[in-house]
């Protein structure tokens, strides 16, 4: 909607990544119930996303009628900004939240083994796409994010203040990239460049979904994931390679992607 | 370049004992100016805690070597540079030896980036030792017979150690997976790997290679073809946090209930492999100091005893790496100076360093004569079974680089091919 191509949402997942591993280590050592630590995790990821609202305020406000190339280096700083700042806050050693991960145990679904706490985070994306859904058709605020996507002046000639809303869609997204990070650290560990990983995959997501378009990101994250799996189990040497290949047929078959609207 | 304020109180504390020496004065002002060595030291990254732990076993060899007088009466600088990619790596080993005036330069960890140092210090004509980077391209050296390059070991013997003892420990195994990172290493070492193993086991099966890039930190899809293809073994090569990432994946579910572990150089983190999702009887590799040796000297049981007083950690083997280096350098120095007290020329000092065998961390290591590191690698089955709360080693392995690492200017699958088993 912002039309800024943001690469600092990689960092905003790094961040949740490592404020996630923190509030769990927090809870932990206060004696917090293993079985709940996705609550605090949860909640942490969440609650740094409040950073959106700083960096969009102190800094994108200004760029909104710059040049596209001047906002991507713009993000781009803050991409390595945040992860100075990051290894400056916890080192550089990756950081993991231990064993927690095994604390749900493990299930049989379709012949496989599948962690339990997978299963937790695959609801948890599910819901969560549900609810930015109905935000976005069914509320008035979603209508006036939709409106503005297509034409600002219109919305901003409706009597909308643009920068309040601006404010707190990007707040929102950071937010979901921040819990994002949080939610996924139990299975993996916290690493200072795990940002710059992200934003590689997701613009591969968001070419092949269509920019701009929700159903797109999620068909694309879909496309992505799978893709790469079945290469893993069938070929492994084509597992990156498969992903930009259909990348490029996207961009020169259909260049606004599976989704994409009209002129954006 | 002083970075830190505890660098920087190093070399004010450097100066100190260097004013002290001069107004002692046995040796000449001129002998007891400090004397700079240059460090190069991986601080950012994927591979900064191996980088780190070289920086500390190197600061802890320096306050030891100044606390006894320094060398030939000289207090010792340390002055630390950042490894990052070859060009800008290259960049600051000639600002060490051009402007800073280094008596030689300890460091290097990458391989692609000390690949890149080689030429260099022959050009500089001023003595490198690499902690843990070799002049290998994959399997080959490219540096056969360096003036003043010091190298570490190749950097394949890990997975050729794991390779002998495979079949020691794991009966019976009929199939094997591999998965390693996508660059030089993982790839030699799963390479080396199968080369060794098929010497033992001559009908054993290659079923699946895996090799995911550096950094990568979700191996779910990888997990999940190694339990499709159902080999005996899985091989894995990685030595950073993905060892860790692979091992909790694989422990969620359940991998090595069906098959036995080899984790070649996994022991570079193993204060991370948690028990919880660690099992018993892998094969781990602690590459080449174990700092819970049960025979290990009085020398390493002190050294693990600070270093965890003071960073609240275990120390992993890069340290051993540097500390030998370094001390390799204050023996040479030492032996080319003849007992007198002048400081000898730096030809002199790479002469003295050929060959030259020194007390280090992990027992004594020495430098072949063409100028690669020989020492120990400490490999052996996990257990639960001691007071930490991650895997330790039992029973312990030890196998010498004399066993292990191909010879100087053999050839490395022609030399596999050639042994008698």
């Amino acid at each position: 909607m912002q039309k800024i191509f943001n690469l600092a949402c990689g960092s905003f997942y790094a961040l949740g990544a490592y404020v996630g591993v923190s509030a769990v280590s927090w809870y932990t050592s206060a004696g917090g119930p293993a079985a709940l630590f996705v609550l605090p995790l949860a909640l942490a990821g969440l609650a740094v996303g409040a950073i959106g609202f700083v960096v969009e305020r102190g800094l994108l406000r200004f760029v909104y009628d710059r040049d596209e190339a001047f906002q991507l280096l713009l993000t781009f700083a803050v991409v390595l900004m945040m992860e100075d700042a990051i290894r400056l806050t916890w080192g550089t050693s990756p950081q993991s939240t231990s064993a927690l991960y095994l604390t749900y145990g493990q299930v049989r679904v379709l012949g496989a083994t599948a962690p339990v706490y997978n299963l937790i985070v695959i609801a948890a994306s599910l819901v969560i796409a549900l609810l930015i859904g109905g935000l976005l058709t069914r509320t008035t605020f979603g209508r006036i994010i939709r409106a503005a996507a297509d034409n600002r002046e219109m919305v901003e000639a409706l009597g909308v203040d643009l920068r309040r809303v601006y404010a707190r869609v990007f707040t929102l997204g950071t937010a979901l990239g921040t819990l994002g990070g949080a939610l996924v650290i139990p299975a993996t560990a916290a690493m200072s460049e795990m940002g710059i990983e992200l934003i590689v995959e997701a613009f591969a997501v968001v070419v092949i979904g269509g920019l701009g378009s929700m159903r797109g990101a999620f068909v694309g994250a879909l496309v992505v994931g799978v893709l790469r799996a079945i290469a893993i189990s069938v070929y492994p040497e084509l597992e990156m390679l498969l992903i930009y290949f259909i990348v490029i047929a996207v961009l020169v078959l259909r260049p606004r992607g599976l989704f994409g609207g009209a002129a954006a | 370049m002083i970075t830190t304020r505890r660098y920087f109180v190093k070399l004010v504390g450097g100066a100190a004992v260097a004013a002290g020496a001069g107004l002692d004065a046995g040796p000449t002002r001129a002998q007891a100016a400090p004397v700079k060595l240059g460090v190069l030291a991986i601080r950012a990254g994927i591979a900064a805690p191996v980088g780190t732990a070289g920086l500390r076993g190197t600061e802890w060899w320096l306050e030891r070597v100044n606390k006894a007088g320094g060398i030939l009466g000289r207090p010792v600088q340390l002055v630390v540079e950042e490894e990052s990619n070859p060009k800008d790596t290259v960049e600051r080993y000639r600002k060490l030896v051009l402007q800073d005036k280094v008596e030689a330069v300890l460091g290097g960890i990458s391989t692609g980036v000390t690949l890149a140092l080689g030429p260099v210090a022959e050009d500089l004509g001023t003595p490198w030792l690499s902690w843990d980077g070799t002049t290998q391209k994959g399997v080959d050296e490219t540096m056969p017979s360096p003036k003043w390059a010091f190298k570490s070991v190749d950097n394949e013997v890990e997975a050729i150690v794991a390779g002998i003892l495979t079949p020691k420990y794991f009966k019976g195994i009929k199939t094997v997976a591999g998965i390693g990172n996508d660059y030089s290493y993982g790839h030699d070492c799963w390479e080396s790997y199968q080369a060794v193993l098929k010497r033992y086991i001559p009908d054993v099966k290659f079923v699946l290679e895996l090799f995911p890039k550096l950094g990568v930190t979700d191996f779910t899809a990888h997990i999940a073809a190694i339990q499709q293809a159902k080999p005996d073994l899985l091989m894995c090569s990685f030595w950073s946090g993905d060892a860790t990432i692979l091992m909790k994946q694989a422990a969620a579910v359940g991998l090595f209930k069906t098959m036995k572990g080899v984790f070649t150089t996994a022991g570079g983190v193993h204060d991370s492999l948690k028990k919880e999702f660690t099992p018993e009887g892998l094969l781990l590799g602690y590459n080449t100091m174990y700092f819970d040796d049960p025979n290990g000297s009085a020398l390493l049981r002190q050294f693990v005893r600070e270093y965890k007083a003071k960073y609240n950690e275990y120390p992993p083997y890069e340290c051993d790496h540097a500390y030998f280096n370094a001390e390799s350098y204050r023996a040479a120095v030492e032996k080319a100076a003849g007992g007198g007290t002048t400081w000898p020329s730096r030809a002199a000092v790479v002469k003295a360093l050929e060959g030259i065998e020194v007390e280090s961390l992990s027992g004594r290591r020495s430098w072949r004569e063409d100028h690669v590191q020989m020492c120990n690698f400490y490999q052996g089955l996990t257990t639960h079974k001691n007071p930490y709360d991650f895997v330790t080693l039992s029973p312990l392995e030890v196998v010498s680089t004399r066993t292990a690492m191909k010879p100087a200017g053999a050839k490395l699958f022609d030399w596999i091919n050639s042994w008698k088993i």
